[in-house]
């Protein structure tokens, strides 16, 4: 990939706090116009590493580049916006100062900002024919209304970067929903955006690519694709007629189940159950044995493994538990 | 440096919108024209107060004593009136024998006790001249400066009275008792005669306590700014837009021009009430007003202010306020709570009380050791030079070399502040230690 091609190029980071290391050596690039995920469970060091990305703190160790230039050069954060993950305006000024303020911030001029402030306050529906929520004080909005005045500040610039930490956190199912498609819709204008999550499902459905970090090290980065077929394991759903909550192994299937020659491990999900084939079993043969037991089989699908198990695989239960105490 | 701008215009215009700055900047000068006016209308209106004259004067020591009495109740000069009014009552004289002295004293009750212009009586009986004993009763007894009046109107007669006896002529006793001094106080320093001293002391302390007010005030002001940014977590995103240092000095900035404005203001809003409602209030209480305004008929006079003195005091207050107001800021993104807060501001308060501590000694020594030193120290020096150069003249070099220590006691505070600050601003969590905090100014 050549350099030119990258939104950003994390090369070699290390920062330290006085008692542990929150980011050790981390390395990563995330391409132009690609939706990129950093998961990894509270304290890995995403906040730390996306704080370094915008120059809030600087690291010990190592450079980092934003469009092929050192992200300290000025006026290069001007193409990036930032929805942090505690969040957060002045309660006490009105909703369009903010707004005016923070896009002022980014460079742009009082009246181009003016003009924007109402075509997001507008599609936010946070200007209607019955009130203008613009002129009221952020105190007076409901909090999901102010996380939408929160979003159109990391918007207004409209940068060519976007960086959102745990951007679905505290989010309904339909702000999450309006969230995901702003996202999209970033993407097909060709804006690149990273966002750190611990939940894998929004990264698989999202992320062009991803990388993994836990206890400040990174464990694996790449395209989703990628990573999820990399892992060298094939998966089965099995999905079987009435059985949402029976347990297999009061029957013949989950004797089966049982058979170490065939199934590595097996994840029970309620709707379904995730297998993992032992090395050398053949997926027709769990199939044939299955039927044989006398199994009703709803589905039976050979798939990838889901960045939620190979999360789980790669960082561990360990992983979680030593991060919980500081900031991510 | 546009962001600066952007930053400190956010910080200047909400603070000038908020209720509290209309309601400090109207309220200061109505309740500074008051300390001025409300003193100044109660003499006026005691000193013009012929209360003391519309009594009856009970003369039972037969030399003629409530005569002399009445006569100088009458010429007192003190008591100005408008010249409109009516004609001032005349004291009335009894000379009674000391047998009747009871009846008439009982009689002048009775009038006094009746709705008419008599206010009250006083009382010489025959042995007043031996034992310098004399009795007033009335309406008004219990005014300090009627009855001070009296005493010293009774004293004057006396003392003609005693003249007479030793046979001093009665020219020289009429002019003794007729003397009248006049002193004006002028202030003198190495380019002549300049303003009062009353009103240098004025000037001096006036300052002084107005900038500490001010940094008092808008240095917890961008305290609490800063507070506020942390906890409504509002920092971060404002971090990720532009450098820490230069967020503080924008705030900063804001903020004192904010006290600036409020000065301003206030001092423009106090001379127009003071200038507009003296004649009024004088006037009220029968002074007669000459053309010149109501500040000259109140003695004051800003004469001892010139430009650059005016520019000079400007200079300290911005360094005052840069310096404390820097180091509030950090003490501010220091802690999560006002309480916390308060606890961190110590130390800088410190600093600020602890100069004022001295500001007595320097009124009475302006040229002291103590005055000299403070006054070249930049955490003292904004408020206690422009004091001094308001009490005594202070050289020049004097004073830029003060202000050149101001300046790099700014620096030292933005460069120590905005290294607090960084790290602070998105440090959550337990109160830091002092020595957490100096590793936080080694590390950012």
């Amino acid at each position: 990939m050549h350099d030119n091609d990258l939104a950003i190029d994390i090369r070699g980071v290390t920062k330290r706090y006085e008692e542990h290391v929150a980011v050790r050596d981390l390395s990563l690039q995330v391409p132009k116009g690609a939706v990129y995920g950093l998961l990894g469970p509270n304290g890995a060091g995403k906040t730390t590493t996306i704080r370094m990305l915008l120059d809030i703190i600087a690291p010990d160790a190592g450079s980092i580049a934003i469009f092929g230039r050192p992200n300290h050069e000025t006026g290069l954060l001007n193409r990036v916006g930032y929805l942090p993950e505690e969040r957060g305006l002045y309660r006490k000024m009105q909703v369009r100062r903010v707004l005016r303020f923070l896009a002022e911030l980014k460079g742009l001029k009082a009246g181009d900002a003016d003009k924007r402030i109402d075509e997001w306050l507008d599609r936010f529906g946070l200007k209607t024919k019955d009130r203008d929520w613009g002129d009221s004080k952020i105190d007076e909005l409901s909090r999901g209304m102010q996380q939408k005045v929160q979003f159109i500040a990391t918007l207004i610039h409209d940068p060519d970067l976007v960086i959102l930490d745990e951007p679905f956190s505290g989010l309904d199912p339909i702000n999450a929903q309006a969230l995901k498609d702003a996202v999209v819709e970033l993407k097909r204008r060709g804006k690149t955006v990273v966002f750190s999550t611990h939940v894998m499902e929004n990264a698989e459905r999202m992320c062009d690519a991803v990388c993994i970090v836990a206890r400040g090290e990174k464990v694996l980065d790449g395209q989703v694709t990628e990573v999820r077929s990399s892992s060298g394991r094939r998966n089965v759903a099995l999905a079987l007629v009435g059985n949402t909550a029976a347990r297999p192994s009061e029957n013949g299937v989950g004797r089966v189940l049982g058979d170490t020659r065939l199934v590595r491990h097996f994840d029970d999900n309620n709707r379904y159950f995730e297998i993992e084939l032992a090395p050398g079993a053949d997926a027709q043969e769990l199939l044939h044995r299955l039927i044989e037991a006398g199994a009703r089989i709803e589905r039976f699908e050979l798939i990838l493994p889901s960045l939620h198990q190979i999360f789980i695989e790669r960082v561990g239960a360990s992983g979680v538990e030593t991060g919980m105490s500081g900031h991510g | 440096m546009d962001k600066f701008w952007v930053v400190a215009k956010r910080e200047y215009l909400e603070r000038v919108r908020s209720r509290w700055f209309v309601m400090m900047t109207l309220f200061v000068p109505v309740f500074i024209t008051a300390i001025f006016l409300i003193p100044a209308w109660v003499t006026a209106r005691s000193a013009s107060g012929t209360a003391s004259r519309n009594i009856v004067i009970l003369d039972a020591t037969g030399t003629g004593l409530g005569k002399r009495v009445a006569d100088v109740l009458t010429r007192d000069t003190t008591a100005v009136r408008a010249s409109n009014a009516a004609p001032a009552p005349q004291p009335q004289v009894r000379e009674v024998t000391a047998a009747s002295l009871p009846a008439a004293e009982d009689s002048a009750m009775r009038a006094v006790m009746r709705p008419n212009n008599l206010v009250g009586y006083l009382v010489l009986d025959d042995s007043t001249l031996s034992t310098r004993r004399i009795r007033y009763a009335g309406r008004n007894a219990s005014s300090i400066v009627d009855t001070d009046k009296l005493k010293s109107a009774v004293r004057q007669a006396f003392t003609a009275v005693m003249l007479q006896r030793e046979g001093v002529k009665p020219e020289t006793i009429s002019l003794i008792s007729n003397l009248s001094l006049s002193m004006s106080q002028t202030r003198i320093d190495e380019r002549g005669k300049g303003g009062s001293g009353q009103a240098a002391i004025f000037l001096g302390v006036g300052i002084g306590v107005l900038l500490l007010m001010s940094i008092i005030f808008h240095g917890q002001n961008v305290l609490r700014g800063v507070l506020e940014e942390k906890s409504t977590r509002v920092a971060e995103v404002v971090i990720s837009s532009i450098k820490p240092e230069m967020l503080l000095a924008g705030k900063v900035a804001g903020a004192g021009a904010v006290g600036l404005t409020q000065q301003v203001l206030w001092i423009a809003i106090s001379a127009y009430l003071i200038t507009n409602f003296a004649p009024l209030v004088l006037k009220s209480a029968g002074v007669p007003i000459s053309g010149a305004g109501g500040s000259g008929a109140l003695g004051v006079s800003f004469g001892g202010l010139t430009v650059g003195l005016f520019i000079v005091i400007v200079l300290y207050f911005l360094f005052g306020f840069v310096f404390y107001a820097s180091l509030l800021a950090a003490a501010g993104s220091m802690v999560n709570t006002e309480q916390d807060a308060q606890q961190a501001a110590m130390p800088v308060m410190y600093l600020l009380i602890g100069s004022w501590l001295f500001v007595n000694s320097v009124i009475v020594n302006p040229t002291g050791t103590i005055a000299r030193v403070l006054s070249w120290l930049p955490f003292s020096s904004p408020i206690i030079m422009p004091m001094r150069m308001g009490l005594s003249p202070v050289p020049w070099t004097s004073v830029a070399g003060s202000l050149a220590v101001c300046a790099l006691g700014c620096v030292f505070a933005i460069w120590l502040a905005a290294r607090i600050y960084r790290v602070g601003m998105l440090m959550y969590g337990k109160r830091p230690s002092l020595a957490e905090v100096a590793k936080w100014v080694r590390y950012a």
